[in-house]
């Protein structure tokens, strides 16, 4: 599903200085994999994840989704695969603070560009109720836990029925035993509904939960 | 549809959670809608003031003036006071003619009246007792000269009721009193009823006093007069009347010596005068629209810089940088055109409170233009921070802290 071939990241510091984020990445992620991505802070993990979500573009080499070159797409092609392909979880969670609980999770949904097959709102209550988030629809993020709110950035990347789910630390700001039910949710989501989910971390007790686990250190792919 | 509404449902919420900031980025444009429609307001009501002042003359009036006053329908004012005066010779040419049915000459005074116990200054405006009638005149107590007084040379005054409240304390005392202007004594014969005018409206009648014509060359040994008021005979169009009258005075003055106008270009000039005072008042009131506008942009960057994380979120769902753009477009012009609202409104409140003392009103035109100029402020100003929102890159924006 996605094929990274020689893919670096290099920054540009002030001057002339680089900074080699990723070195030579090779990679693939096929469809219906649970991957981890495992490695120190500053390793280039973030880095990766926005890679393998579109967010960014790489230095050298190429990114393959579906066999095509994601350099060709254009900016609004590149929003709409995100739109339609992906969907993030993030580790601060990132709802938007002025919008219900029910409102995040139709986001996605307004800025679809294809005729969605289903009726959105319906599909985001019956979400809702199916992960226990039933009585909160209409409560604002800050009226909501750290785990319910990781619940509902859950469902609003399941909102347009993506193949794909990228997780950037989404047990970080969680207690464990929160964390493990995230954990246990997007297990569920890889063995019941067939989702790819690649989850970025740097505890190896999450990384566990992957079938396919890749360490990573300096920018370099050490262990997959 | 549903994004428009998801848009202006996030902007609203936002303004609601930081009601002050919302208002004080729209007050800019709150004053500037306030003071464009508040002057354009009492611009109406000073048109609607003027034509109503006119209305009173009546039809069928024409006035004849020396000196080329009116050039184009603009006021002519320097060309106005180097002139010629016309005398008897005029008058008795124009009695002649057969379409002007009433005429009365004019020519007037600035002295000071006094009462056994108060002066006054004011104006004697010395005329036939035609004059009433063509100014659409009214008695309130006692009555107007008449040709008999024309011809005795009787030293009678019709005084305005401002004056002979003035003068006397009240209309019923001024009648038949006593009142002498430059020593000479006169006897109040009659009151007029108000009519209104003095400040931008025209002569104050109210303040003036009126007098025969013959009774007034005591002061004008010359027997000059200054104007002459005219009512014509309506089965002659005004065109054949002013035709007729300028071929009897080609006879003895050139074209640019005499000026015939009637109420409509009066009129006119006076509205077009005050049309272009109005307009550049607008045009200055505008200026703050666009330093509001300028206010409402530096907020917009604020608040684009405060929502860096939120633009990278909203990206990495499947937002384009036109859905970025829109939706800060609309956010500023939403608080622009609350800021036009709120404008409005205190116009509205400040023209009924002026209502009270001068004509002002809010037409729909005045209520369209503010609400479009200030969506329009909203759209333009919000451009530049939207475009800078929506070419953030998405991963610098969500990673953002
Ligand atoms: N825009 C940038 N400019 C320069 N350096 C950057 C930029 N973004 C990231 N980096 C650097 O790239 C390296 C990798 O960053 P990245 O966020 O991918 O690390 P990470 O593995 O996700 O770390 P963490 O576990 O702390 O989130 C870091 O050293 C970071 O400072
Ligand atoms: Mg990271």
């Amino acid at each position: 599903m996605i094929k990274f071939k020689n893919v670096w990241k290099i920054y540009k510091l002030d001057g002339e200085i680089e900074y080699q984020a990723l070195k030579n990445i090779n990679l693939e992620i096929k469809e219906k994999e649970f991957v981890s991505i495992i490695g120190p802070s500053g390793s280039g993990k973030s880095t990766l994840m926005h890679l393998i979500g579109l967010l960014d573009k790489p230095t050298k080499g190429e990114i393959l989704i579906d066999g095509k070159n994601v350099a060709k797409f254009s900016d609004d092609e590149l929003s709409t695969l995100r739109n339609e392909f992906v969907g993030f979880v993030f580790q601060q969670f990132n709802l938007i603070p002025k919008l219900t609980v029910l409102e995040n999770i139709l986001l996605p949904t307004i800025y679809a560009r294809k005729k969605l097959t289903y009726d959105p709102r319906k599909k985001a209550l019956d979400l809702i109720k199916k992960f226990g988030l039933s009585g909160k629809e209409y409560s604002y993020p800050n009226k909501i836990s750290g785990g319910q709110q990781q619940r509902v950035a859950i469902l609003r990347a399941l909102i347009m029925e993506p193949k794909l789910i990228l997780a950037d630390e989404p047990t970080g700001n969680l207690d464990s035993k929160t964390g493990i039910e995230i954990m246990n949710l997007l297990k569920k989501l890889n063995e019941k509904e067939g989702i790819t989910i690649v989850v970025v971390t740097h505890e190896a007790d999450i990384a566990a939960y992957g079938k396919r686990i890749i360490k990573i250190k300096d920018g370099e792919i050490v262990r997959n | 549809m549903n994004y428009f509404l998801f848009v202006v449902k996030a902007a609203i919420e936002d303004f609601r959670r930081n009601k002050t900031q919302t208002f004080l980025t729209s007050l800019g444009i709150l004053i500037g809608v306030f003071a464009v429609v508040m002057l354009t307001a009492l611009g109406l009501g000073l048109k609607q003031y003027i034509n109503d002042q006119f209305a009173a003359l009546g039809k069928n009036t024409i006035f004849l003036v020396p000196g080329k006053i009116l050039s184009g329908g603009s006021f002519n004012a320097t060309s106005a006071l180097a002139s010629i005066k016309f005398d008897n010779r005029d008058l008795l040419r124009l009695k002649r003619l057969k379409e002007i049915r009433e005429i009365s000459p004019i020519f007037s005074k600035q002295t000071t009246a006094k009462s056994e116990k108060k002066s006054e200054d004011t104006t004697i405006i010395f005329s036939s007792e035609a004059f009433f009638d063509i100014n659409g005149f009214k008695i309130k107590k006692g009555r107007f000269f008449e040709k008999a007084d024309i011809d005795k040379k009787a030293k009678v005054v019709v005084i305005g009721p401002k004056l002979a409240e003035k003068l006397f304390g009240s209309v019923e005392a001024a009648l038949d009193s006593k009142v002498s202007a430059n020593n000479i004594n006169f006897i109040v014969i009659g009151i007029t009823e108000s009519k209104g005018g003095g400040g931008f409206g025209g002569p104050d009648y109210d303040n003036y006093m009126f007098s025969p014509y013959t009774t007034g060359f005591i002061f004008n040994t010359a027997k000059t007069y200054s104007r002459f008021a005219i009512k014509f005979d309506e089965n002659y169009s005004i065109m054949d009347v002013k035709e007729t009258i300028k071929k009897e005075f080609l006879k003895r003055y050139d074209e640019d010596s005499f000026s015939i106008i009637e109420p409509g270009d009066i009129l006119s000039a006076v509205n077009s005068i005050f049309g272009i005072l109005n307009m550049v008042l607008v045009a200055i009131a505008s200026i703050s629209l666009v330093v509001g506008g300028i206010g409402i942009m530096n907020i917009m960057f604020v608040t684009v810089s405060d929502k860096t994380k939120e633009i990278g979120v909203r990206r990495a769902i499947g937002a384009r940088k036109k859905d970025i753009l829109v939706q800060f477009i609309i956010e500023s012009t939403i608080l622009s055109i609350l800021g036009g609202f709120l404008g409005l409104t205190l116009a509205y409140i400040g023209t009924l409170i002026v209502q009270k003392f001068f004509p002002a009103y809010i037409d729909v035109s005045s209520v369209v233009l503010a609400l479009g100029v200030s969506s329009a402020i909203g759209i333009i100003f919000g451009v530049f921070p939207a475009k800078r929102a929506a070419d953030l890159e998405p991963v610098e924006a969500i990673r953002y802290e």
